[in-house]
């Protein structure tokens, strides 16, 4: 989910640091950037190392890519990272191979957090943020407090154009358990309950947000008092200065993750390098260059992970416990119908 | 229009001063109108002629000086409130109406009724010979015609003066003629005061009461075109009204003499250092061989150097004894082509001592 | 006689002279069509023709279909035309006293005054409308200074609404606007103002029946210009509008990237074309077209 552009600077660093690997090289493409840059150090570089396999890192700039390649039939790319979300619809529209989970050992994995075409690299929350300058220790703890613009009162921003994300926060603010969301938004009449109350809340909706980099704008200009958003752009937002907290509480699990293109070169040598990197070992170091939390139970237990840095983690058990995972069953079935609906609103 | 004569008002230019930086574009200038007169501003580009219409106008601000149009002094006047009617040299037409519209536009200003406008732009279209044009567009115009209608426009709120700046220039040199009789006719049945902007002299001499000759920002001179043409003050009048050979005398007696040869004069001799004798071509003629002449006449003994045939005359170059080239034009009078003298054939000039005009050589 | 022979001999040639010439010419040209018919005709027509192909792949009408039964869509259309609309009045009320006031300065002056307007050209659009986000937001420029020198005391809501769109488009747009409206007024015959000041017009009364309506067309050339290039905004509106503003290219957006709904995005761009040509086509019976693209005369 680290959208962030390319980064040509820390492409060429990583491409010239594999330069000197064969044409047979393992090409794996990720969205660059600090999130690239850590993916690599954590899990790409041992993994490549201990397999005795050459790499050769790429950015890109999306499924569009895949698309382009699979449609040609020039697939150079053996291994994409991607959204939970976009991974599915690649999966659906016939762009990837489907995971051989018989040589990839996701037993120990958080629940939800592999799909038939992707297995979870890294763990993130959709989370609420809020002006910790506005709001002292008049902290909200539930969506519930999110919607509550008595006691919390100011602006909000909440996602925008896409609906990934946006309905379950609704629910759980209309009073639904976390465990009863998709069950409740499995129906017209659910997902239209959903809308509803995002639409009771719009009058202090200030911004609908397309983008990370817009949200954690959002707090750091201290343009809204309460955004939804991804957790790791608050920490980055924090780092940088912004009055910002945010909570587990409630928050909406999701996770990246690595997939193979139709027609991959080295389809077999891809399989096993997913299996490698989906081990404990590599994922726990991951979060010393990002905190973004493995999707690996096992990591955290390895003792690489401090319990400081654990509670920092969107997957840590204390953490994870809290929130609720996405479900990606319920996006492939509901997903085009209810974006439609949400951006209907959002025109109102 | 044609109902009643426009009550004309005299204009009163006094010590009217303008400068760019160190140009004197009007230097000092006074000059009294006559009502219901027809003067003409003339001169060359950059004399100061235009910038003294623009005066009369109220687009230039001068830096000092009195305009009086009648009583009324109006140099701080602003343009709208002067009620003068003016063409501009390229009409300045309104593209976006109809000629009508163009013609109603001072009368609609003027809060005149509906029906009166329409009378009235009819009228002054019929004035202009372009009776029945009042919903062409100025765009399917000629330029005669587009002339015709700035002068309606200009004329038909009865402005008691008229300032025209070179209204003809774009026009070719047929119809130009044809309009010079034409605005003439058209001042003397309005008789409004016209101040008329030209460069050219034959139209000044043409239509004008009255022409000033009008040079670096001064008036050299103001005078009817007979006067203008025949006994011009100076130098610089004589070179740019008509053609002229000027010959160098000095003073002898009560008369003047050219070399040692003393000429019969019948005007007066300026005060003056420096004097020209001003030999208009067509008022030299050829004596010939046998022809007797009147004794008073001053005769030249001349050299033909050039001759040129131009249809309805002819003109002749010939040098004098001290090397001057003296210009006459000969009349072609039937097909006697033969009479006509040849390159190198001595021949003797004979000037009327009406016809010789000295003038103050220094002026410029 | 032998005369006419010749002549004739001669007319054959000149006939076949003629001929290759536009041969020639033709020749010299069809690189150019060749272009239009790459960069225009194909795309428009790829376009035209996934609009039509629903989601098993065959030909539908669905996607036209969609357009009129969710209301959305009406509701974005009708956005799109409203901001396009007032942000053209604006334009125009911002742009025709400025482009007077340029017109009547001297030379020197005006073209310094004429790069200023041109400045924009020059910088990214994006910069220029995140530029106003640093400016117009809660905690922005405008909020604090007005809030320090006391000219209000909450912070006024200027942004991620229609306020934000439209002056983030005004600004972008202006030029558009300014220079055809400038040309056609320095295309005015100073002598045609004079002429009525001459007639007896006043100043304000000179303006406003000489030289305002001289310049229509110019200012119907750039209002137009302005109207259709907002019709297919993105940018500004998505970063200004707060998500509220929803106009059709984002929409089109939207459909592509969330959905990679081909036909959705291509049909709404086959009726946003229509509309601009229909806009046009209206447009061209008050005015001759050539006349944008041209100088004012």
């Amino acid at each position: 989910m680290i959208k962030t552009t390319a980064w040509t600077l820390v492409a060429v660093a990583l491409f010239s640091s594999t330069a000197m690997a064969q044409q047979k090289a393992l090409t794996v493409a990720s969205w660059g950037g600090s999130y690239q840059a850590a993916q690599s150090k954590a899990l790409f570089e041992p993994a490549a190392k201990n397999l005795g396999i050459a790499l050769k890192q790429e950015t890109y700039g999306g499924m569009s890519d895949v698309r382009l390649q699979v449609n040609s039939g020039k697939v150079t790319f053996d291994i994409v990272a991607s959204g939970s979300g976009s991974a599915a619809r690649a999966g659906d529209e016939g762009l990837l191979e489907p995971l051989d989970y018989s040589v990839i050992d996701v037993s120990h994995f958080y629940p939800n957090m592999t799909s038939k075409y992707c297995v979870g690299g890294d763990v993130f929350s959709n989370v609420f943020a809020w002006n910790t300058a506005k709001y002292g220790t008049n902290e909200p703890r539930s969506w519930a407090d999110f919607w509550d613009v008595k006691t919390f009162p100011g602006t909000r921003a909440y996602r925008g154009g896409s609906v990934a994300g946006a309905l379950e926060p609704a629910l759980m603010a209309d009073g639904v358990p976390p465990d009863k969301v998709y069950e409740v938004l499995d129906s017209k009449e659910g997902i239209q309950r959903a809308i509803d109350k995002i639409r009771q809340l719009k009058p202090h909706i200030r911004v609908f947000w397309t983008s990370g980099a817009q949200h954690a704008q959002l707090m750091k200009d201290g343009e809204v008092d309460m955004t939804t958003g991804w957790s790791g752009r608050f920490d980055n937002a924090r780092a940088d200065g912004a009055k910002v907290a945010y909570s587990f509480n409630q928050a909406l699990l999701d996770y990246d993750c690595f997939a193979i293109p139709k027609g991959a070169p080295h389809k077999a040598e891809a399989m096993r390098f997913l299996a490698e990197i989906s081990k404990p070992e590599y994922q726990d170091d991951l979060p010393k260059y990002i905190t973004y939390g493995p999707t690996n139970k096992l990591a955290y237990e390895t003792g690489v992970i401090t319990k400081e840095v654990a509670a920092g983690l969107p997957s840590s058990p204390d953490n994870a416990a809290r929130q609720l995972s996405l479900s990606l069953a319920w996006y492939s079935k509901w997903e085009t119908y209810a974006t439609e609906k949400y951006q209907e609103m959002q025109t109102e | 229009m044609t109902a009643r004569q426009t009550e004309a008002l005299p204009i009163r230019v006094s010590h009217v001063t303008k400068t760019y930086g160190s140009v004197h574009a009007l230097d000092d200038v006074s000059l009294d109108v006559v009502s219901g007169e027809f003067l003409t501003l003339l001169g060359p580009s950059g004399s100061g002629k235009t910038t003294l219409l623009m005066v009369l106008a109220g687009f230039t601000r001068p830096d000092r000086g009195s305009l009086k149009f009648g009583d009324r002094e109006v140099i701080r006047t602003p343009p709208h409130l002067r009620d003068v009617g003016m063409t501009f040299q390229n009409y300045a037409l309104f593209p976006h109406m109809t000629v009508a519209g163009n013609v109603a536009y001072p009368l609609r200003l003027r809060n005149v009724p509906k029906a009166e406008i329409t009378e009235r732009v009819e009228r002054a279209l019929e004035t202009v010979q372009l009776g029945g044009y009042g919903s062409r567009r100025i765009g399917q115009l000629s330029g005669g015609q587009r002339q015709r209608v700035a002068l309606a426009r200009s004329i038909v709120f009865e402005p008691r003066i008229l300032l025209m700046d070179e209204p003809l220039s774009a026009l070719d040199k047929k119809l130009r003629d044809q309009m010079q009789i034409e605005l003439r006719h058209l001042h003397d049945k309005l008789g409004m005061t016209t101040v008329y902007v030209t460069h050219d002299q034959r139209e000044a001499l043409t239509m004008s009461d009255r022409i000033a000759v009008v040079n670096h920002g001064r008036i050299m001179q103001l005078a009817t075109p007979r006067e203008l043409y025949d006994r011009p003050a100076n130098r610089f009048v004589a070179d740019f009204i008509g053609d002229s050979t000027f010959l160098p005398v000095r003073r002898s007696g009560r008369g003047v003499a050219f070399g040692d040869m003393a000429l019969t004069i019948n005007g007066p001799v300026p005060e003056a250092d420096n004097l020209l004798l001003m030999i208009r071509p067509e008022r030299v003629t050829l004596v010939r061989d046998g022809q007797s002449v009147a004794p008073e006449s001053n005769q030249f003994a001349a050299t033909v150097r050039e001759v040129v045939y131009q249809g309805d005359s002819y003109l002749l170059q010939s040098e004098l004894v001290d090397g001057t080239l003296l210009t006459m034009r000969g009349a072609v009078r039937g097909a006697n082509l033969s009479a006509m003298p040849t390159i190198g054939d001595r021949v003797t000039l004979n000037l009327a001592p009406d016809d010789a005009a000295v003038i103050d050589g220094s002026g410029c | 006689m032998a005369g006419t022979a010749i002549a004739e001999l001669n007319a054959d040639g000149l006939r076949r002279d003629a001929r290759i010439e536009r041969l020639k010419l033709f020749g010299l040209s069809s690189p150019a069509l060749l272009l239009v018919l790459v960069i225009l005709v194909l795309p428009v027509g790829w376009l035209f023709y996934l609009s039509f192909v629903g989601a098993d792949g065959g030909f539908s009408l669905e996607n036209y279909a969609r357009m009129i039964e969710q209301k959305s869509y009406e509701r974005i259309f009708t956005t799109t035309f409203e901001v396009s609309l007032l942000t053209t009045g604006l334009a125009i009320l911002i742009g025709y006293p400025f482009a007077y006031f340029l017109s009547q300065l001297p030379g020197r002056l005006a073209n310094l005054f004429m790069i200023a307007v041109l400045l924009p050209f020059w910088t990214s659009l994006l910069v220029r409308t995140y530029a106003w986000l640093v400016l117009l937001q809660r905690e922005g420029l405008i909020n604090k200074s007005a809030m320090a020198f006391g000219l209000w005391d909450e912070p006024v809501r200027m942004v991620h609404d229609m306020t934000g769109t439209l002056v983030g488009m005004v600004h972008i747009m202006l030029p558009f606007l300014i220079l055809p409206v400038y040309g056609a007024m320095k295309s005015i015959d100073v002598d045609l103002v004079k002429a009525a000041a001459n007639l007896g017009a006043s100043p304000t009364r000179a303006f406003w029946t000489v030289f305002c309506p001289l310049t229509l067309p110019g200012l119907f050339a750039g209002a137009l210009m302005v109207f259709i290039l907002c019709l297919g905004f993105f940018v500004t509106p998505a970063v200004l509008g707060g998500g509220k503003v929803i106009m059709v290219s984002m929409k089109i957006v939207s459909n592509i990237q969330l959905f990679v709904n081909w036909g959705a995005a291509s049909a709404l761009g086959v009726v946003l074309l229509a509309l601009t040509v229909a806009i046009l086509w209206i447009a061209s019976r008050f005015l001759n077209l050539t006349q944008i693209a041209g100088s004012g005369h």
